[in-house]
């Protein structure tokens, strides 16, 4: 950043009140038990924890992203919210000061899905060009078009969850079935074929007294005879040839959105799997982008890119500068991060954030 | 005492401390307190400039990464759970043959469907899924475990920090498995625990471990040399045995090569010492004997010193 960090603040947020974004403020002492229920251990190892006598564990702020969509919550529970945050954010981190200013953009509640996405997009180039020269490859790719992929081909709910968290990278081809406890239970597994949960649970019950076990820990039996009733159904053998072929050729698919567009509907015309919605809903963004300006050649999509997590439902992009290992601006769409704090149902949300320290001095 | 000397953090209670005295002991160089078992600062008795610092083991590792001692002896599983970029940090000179412990994943017997990482992965998310919460993990070990379950691609879990007594957490409704040290695994079984196949994080021993950013001064480096020295004096001749014949003709070295033995001293006036592992004194004996050797005699030795110091040099290439 420039010598005068706040001017750069201020021009920030005045781009982001134009495109009504309201200036928010969340505090800095959070609770943190949402952090580690949503994120699990990756982010809580970065967490800057601080315990209060007697009362629940709380942590100075990793992200502005929970803290808006708690606040949204308890605020109102309905209606649409549009908020920017420009701050110190914490994080353990091996190298550089475990504080830093970050930006962040949140919106809930808004309807027009695609709309959205385009406009949040468009928000985050005019920030980029704001904070200096526009050279960043911007990568982006569409989460949805992966979970209607994996939900068409009927995979095992295991795959299935494994090729999600790596953006489809690591289920090879013809992944090996993996040694489970299951695996000496072949016998009991085929004679479960077709049994109904009840002559299950009586099944697993049975077994543990056979073997004189009490059921200690958090697993009843009604689970782990779930768990027997699921393998029998699917025998847990991973991937067809032709699965993995076809999640390896959907992989390899990238371009500008248009051309992953019609190369993802020719995939799913030869395999005769219906991906329309999906895609539709992805032309229909790239539509909206192309009526707010946005130059598609700078964006370099991908079928299968998806940013970690299992947070994100839809829309992922991030902006990577060629020398850099990490985006200094990245963000998507996450419609079901409101109903896991609490919301009875899931509801639209999108936003980004903005590292500020990585909008260096331009090389 | 003074700035200068080399300060060794040795464990301050129970089995291990037992464990360091006996082997500092058997090095011939015996450690005391010296007023009595309270005393939190010792030495070596017959050696001057060193300073022993007794801690808890936890607390050897961390004053290992900070630099606060030269040496310290502690369990590879703390060094492994609490200095982050150790390499940077300590130098492990040599691991001390006590202290096995292994650092595991377990969870409950009852679990008849569970037996690999890959199980858990599985059930942690379904139970994510059904339970709207993650599976709880009881530990002392943050960093190995997410470190071990990271590489198994697990995700749906969340640590619970245990301080002790981690195996009944369990049963007691504040976790759902476990990731622990054990020696036999009995503590484990009586708590209706059992063992992940490839749950195994770390197999761990206590270790001699130097720290690289101690205040390394001439003095503290001419004491660790003489401490590494007859810590391998007394390693070398523990794994040889002295053999000594007289052979009609001059023994060839070469021929002791498929007997890992050696003849440190060359053969004077025809008699014949070797320094053979102790696996092989009786083949070679054997072998003198068909060479022509009218007796063999076989011998334990107490210390062999010898003129290379590879502990020395492995410090040295560690802390410049």
């Amino acid at each position: 950043m420039s010598a005068t960090p706040l001017a750069c603040h201020t021009d920030l947020m005045a781009l982001f009140a134009r495109h009504g974004f309201d200036a928010g403020d969340v505090p800095i002492l959070q609770p943190a038990e949402p952090f580690v229920e949503l994120s699990g251990e990756d982010i809580r190892r970065r967490l800057f924890l601080v315990s209060e006598a007697g009362a629940e564990e709380m942590c100075l702020r990793p992200e502005f992203t929970i803290p808006a969509a708690r606040a949204w919550l308890s605020a109102s529970c309905a209606g649409q919210r549009a908020q920017a945050f420009i701050g110190p954010v914490f994080r353990q981190r091996a190298d550089g000061s475990g504080e830093f200013i970050q930006a962040g953009l949140e919106s809930f509640g808004r309807t027009d899905i695609e709309a959205a996405d385009a406009e949040l997009l468009a928000l985050a180039i005019e920030a980029e060009a704001l904070l200096g020269p526009a050279r960043r490859t911007i990568r982006m790719g569409d989460v949805g078009l992966l979970a209607a992929l994996t939900g068409a081909m009927n995979l095992p709910a295991a795959v299935v969850r494994r090729i999600r968290r790596n953006g489809g990278a690591g289920v090879s081809a013809a992944e090996p079935a993996r040694t489970s406890g299951l695996s000496a239970y072949t016998g009991v597994l085929n004679a479960l074929k077709g049994a109904d949960p009840d002559e299950a649970r009586a099944f697993v019950k049975d077994l543990l007294s056979i073997a004189g076990l009490k059921a200690v820990g958090g697993r009843t039996p009604a689970e782990i005879a779930e768990r027997f009733l699921i393998r029998a159904e699917d025998d847990g053998a991973g991937l067809a040839a032709e699965q993995a072929a076809l999640l390896a050729r959907f992989r390899a698919i990238s371009g500008d959105p248009d051309a992953v567009s019609a190369e993802v509907r020719a995939l799913s015309a030869d395999a005769g799997i219906d991906l329309d919605a999906a895609l539709d809903r992805f032309d229909a963004r790239t539509g909206f982008m192309a009526a707010r300006g946005i130059d598609l050649s700078r964006l370099s999509a991908s079928a299968a890119f998806a940013r970690n997590l299992d947070y994100y439902t839809g829309f992922v992009f991030e902006f990577v500068a060629a020398d850099a290992a990490r985006p200094a601006i990245a963000g998507g769409r996450y419609d079901g991060l409101l109903r896991r704090l609490g919301a009875p149902a899931d509801v639209p949300a999108i936003g980004c954030a903005i590292w500020l320290e990585r909008f260096g001095d331009p090389a | 005492m003074s700035a200068a000397d080399l300060v060794i953090g040795i464990p301050s209670k129970g089995r291990l401390q037992e464990n360091t005295f006996a082997f500092f002991a058997r090095a011939g160089m015996p450690l005391s307190q010296a007023r009595g078992a309270r005393d939190y600062r010792g030495q070596i008795d017959g050696m001057a400039g060193i300073e022993v610092a007794f801690l808890s083991a936890s607390e050897i590792a961390a004053e290992l990464a900070r630099g606060a001692v030269h040496f310290g002896v502690t369990g590879e599983d703390l060094i492994a759970e609490s200095i982050p970029a150790r390499d940077e940090k300590i130098v492990m000179l040599t691991p001390l043959g006590f202290g096995h412990a292994n650092v595991v994943v377990a969870v409950p017997e009852a679990w008849i469907d569970v037996r690999t990482m890959a199980d858990i992965e599985e059930v942690a998310a379904a139970f994510h899924a059904r339970h709207h919460r993650r599976m709880r993990v009881a530990t002392k070990y943050l960093t190995l475990t997410r470190q071990h379950f990271a590489r198994h691609g697990i995700a749906d879990y969340r640590i619970v920090e245990s301080l002790g007594a981690t195996e009944g957490a369990p049963a007691a409704g504040t976790a759902e498995l476990i990731v622990d040290i054990t020696t036999t695994g009995a503590t484990l079984a009586a708590n209706g625990l059992k063992v992940i196949e490839d749950g195994t994080i770390l197999k761990s021993e206590a270790n001699l471990v130097a720290a690289t950013g101690a205040n390394w001064t001439h003095q503290a480096r001419e004491a660790a040399r003489q401490v590494l020295m007859r810590i391998t004096a007394e390693e070398t001749a523990r794994r040889m045995r002295e053999i000594r014949t007289r052979l009609p003709q001059p023994l060839k070295p070469l021929a002791l090569g498929p007997f890992g033995a050696t003849m440190p001293f060359g053969q004077p006036g025809g008699e014949v010492i070797l320094h053979c592992p102790v696996g092989r004194v009786g083949p070679l004996s054997d072998w003198l004997i068909r060479q022509g050797a009218k007796a063999v005699t076989v011998s334990t030795l107490a210390y062999v010193f010898k003129s290379d110091n590879p502990l020395y040099e492995r410090l040295t290439g560690g802390i410049g």
